[in-house]
């Protein structure tokens, strides 16, 4: 007997209900594949690495809190690509270069992310750069070294931050303007502090200054004395010490205790940390510091209202978190801009929202709705004006350099 | 899915390689290192160094082994007199000074800057696409091999004799065994065995830097033998296995908890696996698998009732 015969021969009102069953099931799966374009209406992801844990750790909670501000602002305004919202993924990089490896694979293969952003650390973004590389995913980093975009790299990677060796010759004007000649350098041995330290040194010289000393040390020491003593001892006009926060609280207890007299320049990542180094040592230890980073656009209002939206004092000079905000503003404009969230064709779109020429424009949201109405635009952010060159890397990057007077940051200038 | 289970396996395969050098030095012949990180970096470093300056792939790892179990060896016979807690101090010393010279050594090293760009073996016959796989394979495959390596040296005279002295060093060298020399070989064994993993370890991301080879690596290998159970090659892959599992799973944690916060849950995930270990040492201090041991055979069972007594 054939099976269809056995079919036919045994056919009854239960078997047929489920042959029914069956055959509309069969025929509901495999739409989604017919019509590729369902998949791709679902939520937009983006995932974001930065430390929680380990020596940096410090740094995360701000970065995520400015990205969920932006991510929740796209998202009431409606979201992207005509509705589809923005969904945010999260990990901790540990501060550790193969914690962050791990956490990009996780979220580029189980999360299935469409970009990355965060990555606070350059060890971190160069031990994960090749994943995105050969995912064909977009990523935006945080960090200083100049290694990290240097290598092609398919016009993937963008730069939130100013380049290490555009850090050091800022620090070299500021002590060379204070009519310093002898300086010595101080500096944290770091890959982003590290990259600085020549660019100062040849800034100094070339103004006519002369490097007394150049010591680096390292992090998480229980005392400084040696080093302090070592660098304060000769009596430089000035000591250059660019450090992260915990260790240049240490120094400069120490240099105060020694009772040394050399003016100090540092950058406000140790100096400023949003008011935690005045919290730390008190006003009479912080008299006379001067400090700088890359500035936020402090006067226009979207700063003034990401700050709000923050939680913070409204003189609240922002680095990292600012960056993180921009990331997402930049990927989401980028996004709409290109029509697809297709991340190796998104990512050329960067450019044409956020460059020169175009109508300048900070408010996200009004920037969504004039490249919905076909206007040309140059973002703006709360980070920085977000302008990049071929490479990646953010151009006109400014400087705030700030000094503290009775246990306030002042406002000296801003340079280029 | 498939493709970030392919990394953690070869992180696994890693971590395996260096508790498996751990298990050999200290599991097996009692001698503690915690400068494995920094043999894990000399062996990194070595073949980085070599790759970079066009040296075929067998030669670069030929070399970064060759070196590991030298510098193993050397350490294991300037702590001569020295015994335990001594030997423990010399190792951290060790570790510490290959930190600061892969840090400081800016023409060799990078410095803290790292070294980019480290060629992957074979990548061009493979492809970017499938390369993760094959490099897992090679990686599953070196482990295998390792293991059985050890398994068989296990439960030769060597391993006992490994394991007498471990017990007790004088009651070996009254049996005539070289107390010294076996140190030194088990030393230079685990060494050897550190720089494949640093060498696996600089293919694995093509990139190295200093910050990769910090005391947490050692600590995990730790981790990985007393969890496995100290000795027993077997119970250490499990150990690592279920480290690296508790380690990434928790990563899942916040995809399904939504209270807490991102730097909340990255606290929470440490405290859990301190946890998971504390709770494994309280209820099985003997480790997951027990080491190997040569059984003596069952007593006779035609011996009068009052002699087994």
């Amino acid at each position: 007997m054939k099976t269809t015969d056995l079919f036919l021969s045994t056919l009854n009102r239960r078997r047929l209900l489920k042959a029914g069953v069956a055959a509309a099931g069969v025929a509901a799966f495999p739409a989604p594949f017919i019509r590729p374009s369902w998949a791709a209406e679902g939520p937009i992801k983006i995932g974001m690495v930065i430390p929680f844990t380990g020596s940096t750790g410090a740094y995360g909670p701000e970065m995520e809190k400015a990205a969920k501000l932006a991510v929740d602002t796209i998202n009431k305004s409606g979201g992207l690509l005509g509705g589809r919202m923005i969904e945010l993924y999260i990990e901790d990089s540990e501060s550790n270069p193969t914690a962050g490896a791990a956490a990009t694979k996780k979220l580029l293969e189980v999360n299935d992310v469409n970009c990355i952003i965060g990555y606070w650390g350059s060890p971190i973004a160069m031990a994960s750069k090749q994943l995105l590389i050969d995912a064909k995913k977009v990523m935006m980093i945080s960090c200083a070294a100049n290694a990290v975009t240097e290598q092609d790299h398919g016009g993937l990677i963008w730069r939130f931050q100013a380049k290490s060796t555009q850090w050091g010759p800022v620090g070299g004007k500021i002590s060379l303007q204070r009519g310093h000649k002898k300086i010595s350098v101080l500096a944290q041995q770091n890959p982003f502090i590290g990259s600085m330290i020549d660019p100062f040194v040849a800034e100094v010289e070339k103004g006519g200054g002369v490097i007394v000393d150049n010591l680096s040390y390292l992090p998480e020491q229980p005392s400084y004395r040696a080093e302090v003593e070592k660098i304060f001892g000769a009596e430089p006009d000035a000591v250059f010490i660019p450090a992260l926060l915990t260790d240049f609280v240490s120094i400069m207890k120490e240099v105060y205790r020694g009772g040394f007299t050399s003016k100090v320049c540092s950058l406000s990542i140790a100096a400023d940390a949003n008011g935690r180094f005045l919290e730390s040592v008190g006003p009479e230890v912080a008299e006379g510091i001067d400090h700088y980073q890359p500035a936020p656009p402090l006067k226009s209002p979207v700063y003034k209202k990401f700050v709000k939206d923050m939680g913070e004092p409204e003189d609240t000079v922002f680095l990292f978190a600012g960056n993180a905000f921009d990331q997402v503003w930049t990927a989401a404009l980028a996004i709409e801009k290109a029509g697809t969230d297709e991340s190796a064709v998104w990512t050329k779109s960067v450019p044409e929202i956020a460059n020169p020429p175009g109508a300048l424009v900070s408010d996200g949201v009004e920037a969504l709705k004039m490249l919905r109405a076909g206007e040309k635009i140059a973002y703006v952010g709360a980070g920085a004006d977000c302008d990049f060159d071929s490479q990646g890397d953010q151009l006109n990057r400014h400087f705030l350099h700030r000094v503290i007077k009775d246990g306030k940051n002042e406002f000296v200038q801003t340079l280029s | 899915m498939i493709g970030y289970l392919t990394t953690i396996m070869t992180l696994v395969s890693i971590a395996v390689l260096i508790a498996m050098a751990l298990n050999v030095q200290w599991g097996m012949c009692g001698m503690v290192n915690f400068g494995l990180s920094g043999f894990v970096a000399l062996g990194a470093y070595t073949t980085a160094i070599l790759m970079l300056n066009g040296t075929g792939v067998f030669m670069a790892v030929a070399a970064a082994i060759v070196i590991c179990s030298v510098m193993g060896a050397l350490l294991s016979l300037i702590s001569l007199r020295l015994s335990d807690d001594y030997l423990a101090i010399v190792t951290l010393g060790f570790g510490e000074v290959i930190r600061l010279i892969t840090l400081n050594e800016d023409w060799l090293t990078g410095g803290a800057l790292g070294l980019p760009g480290i060629p992957r073996p074979l990548v061009d016959y493979i492809g970017t696409d499938h390369y993760e796989k094959f490099y897992l394979a090679v990686c599953v495959l070196v482990v295998l091999l390792i293991f059985i390596g050890l398994e068989l040296a296990t439960r030769a005279p060597f391993g006992r004799a490994l394991r007498a002295i471990r017990d007790d060093e004088v009651v070996a060298a009254s049996l005539g065994k070289n107390v010294l020399l076996m140190r030194v070989k088990a030393f230079a064994i685990g060494g050897g065995i550190t720089g494949i993993a640093g060498s696996l370890q600089a293919f694995q991301f093509s990139y190295i830097d200093p910050s990769q080879f910090s005391a947490i690596m050692t600590v995990y290998a730790f981790m990985a033998v007393i969890a496995g159970g100290r000795g027993s090659h077997s119970g250490l892959i499990l150990g690592a296995c279920s480290i690296m599992v508790l380690l990434e799973a928790t990563r899942f944690l916040k995809d399904v908890v939504n209270i807490l916060d991102n730097s909340q849950i990255a606290a929470i995930r440490l405290i859990l696996i301190g946890g998971g270990l504390i709770l494994l040492l309280i209820y099985r201090p003997q480790g997951l698998i027990r080491e190997y041991r040569a059984t003596a055979p069952a007593a006779p069972k035609n011996v009068p009732h009052d002699r087994k007594e």
